[in-house]
């Protein structure tokens, strides 16, 4: 029995919680796992490896978005068929992985679990600001995404394919503006509600000044977005 | 009066060089961020000329040009700074990346530059475990 499904996991200093994590995905999905431990500090992994999940170590942090196209590539070189993104710190409950996976296999290049109607709490900032990227974002691509920023998240074949090539990497980019990249391409978009859990450990990410830098940042991306030349990543030979 | 014409005509002129080389993607939106604040700065700078000088009155600074030219030099030496800071980054990643790219090619037997090194899969000494960038599948 040869596995399709790759469950792609970037981890930065997640060391309480990405062994549950692995060990969980390998319960409840036939599916291998891949950490990409994005230049931590601590037992990453150590746990992680022992939890029974390939890991692959960039020899300094990369980001995010880089992580997830190091998962790419390594899905598109062992042929893997499927893949979805988890988040090591165990936000991100796995039978809701699942359901993600079924979705791909009706043929959806690209599917996002958004945490609204599970009654995400956030901000009113964060909760302002991703209202108006919900509304850019659904215009751009013609379907309604409600949590353009959900890193839980589906891929198919040619997704796969694609994004092994150009994904964006900036901070918040490799969410965003990965959904307009899928829509340049024609690739089919859907969005689905997932259930989440409370953090199990870890910081949560990011203040204010800099959200707002970001966030302007973004705002640039998707302003400039359809005029710029295709995403394309310097160094990709293939 | 025609002055003020130009150095507007200057900022535009920066600020449409920016959008151009970011939409090629020659560079990445933080720094375009930047300098699309320096070309604002700059049109305001040229439309605001009673304010700079009220400003420069106030600190007992003569004549106002001066002080903004004050100003813009302390703030290309900050950005200077910064960007040595990236550069010197980017050095130490560089060199990371090529040591790991040595280990993870092997030891090597002929000239450099001679035949092509032995990739992952046929070198006679397999890379050291945990270091291949592609590591088999189990």
């Amino acid at each position: 029995m040869v596995p399709v499904l790759l469950a792609i996991i970037p981890a930065l200093n997640e060391e309480e919680t990405v062994a549950d994590v692995v060990r969980s995905v390998r319960d409840h999905l036939d599916a291998d796992v891949l950490v990409i431990d994005d230049g931590s500090r601590d037992r990453t992994t150590e746990r992680a490896s022992a939890a029974g999940a390939i890991v692959l170590r960039p020899p300094f942090n990369l980001g995010v978005g880089a992580a997830l196209r190091t998962g790419f590539r390594y899905a598109r070189a062992n042929g893997y068929h499927a893949a979805v993104q988890v988040d090591a710190d165990g936000q991100h409950e796995v039978t809701e992985a699942k359901r993600l996976a079924d979705v791909i296999d009706t043929g959806v290049d690209l599917v996002v679990g958004s945490r609204f109607e599970a009654g995400f709490e956030t901000s009113r900032l964060r909760r302002l600001s991703m209202r108006m990227l919900s509304r850019r974002i659904s215009r751009y691509l013609g379907v309604t995404i409600t949590d353009t920023t959900s890193g839980f998240r589906g891929f198919g074949p040619v997704a796969i394919e694609r994004f092994a090539d150009a994904y964006p990497r900036a901070y918040l980019s490799d969410t965003v503006e990965a959904l307009m990249v899928a829509g340049d391409w024609g690739l089919r978009v859907e969005e689905i509600p997932v259930r989440m859990l409370p953090r199990q450990g870890g910081q949560p990410s990011a203040g204010t000044a800099k959200s707002v830098y970001h966030l302007v940042r973004l705002t640039l991306v998707i302003a400039l977005h359809r005029f710029r030349r295709p995403l394309y990543v310097r160094g990709t030979d293939s | 009066m025609n002055l003020q014409i130009f150095v507007i005509g200057l900022g535009v002129v920066l600020l449409a060089i920016v959008i151009e080389v970011v939409r090629r993607r020659r560079l990445s939106e933080g720094y375009a961020l930047l300098w699309i604040a320096v070309g604002i700065g700059g049109v305001l700078l040229g439309v605001a000329r009673p304010l700079i000088d009220r400003f420069s009155d106030s600190l007992g600074v003569s004549y106002g040009a001066n002080l903004v030219f004050a100003f813009v030099f302390v703030f290309l030496i900050v950005v200077c700074i910064n960007l040595s800071m990236h550069v010197s980054k980017l050095e130490d990643q560089v060199t990371s990346l090529a040591e790991e790219l040595a280990l993870t090619r092997g030891p090597q037997t002929g000239p450099p530059g001679g035949s092509p090194p032995p990739s992952a899969t046929d070198a006679t000494t397999p890379p050291e475990p945990g270091s291949s960038p592609v590591p088999d599948r189990p």
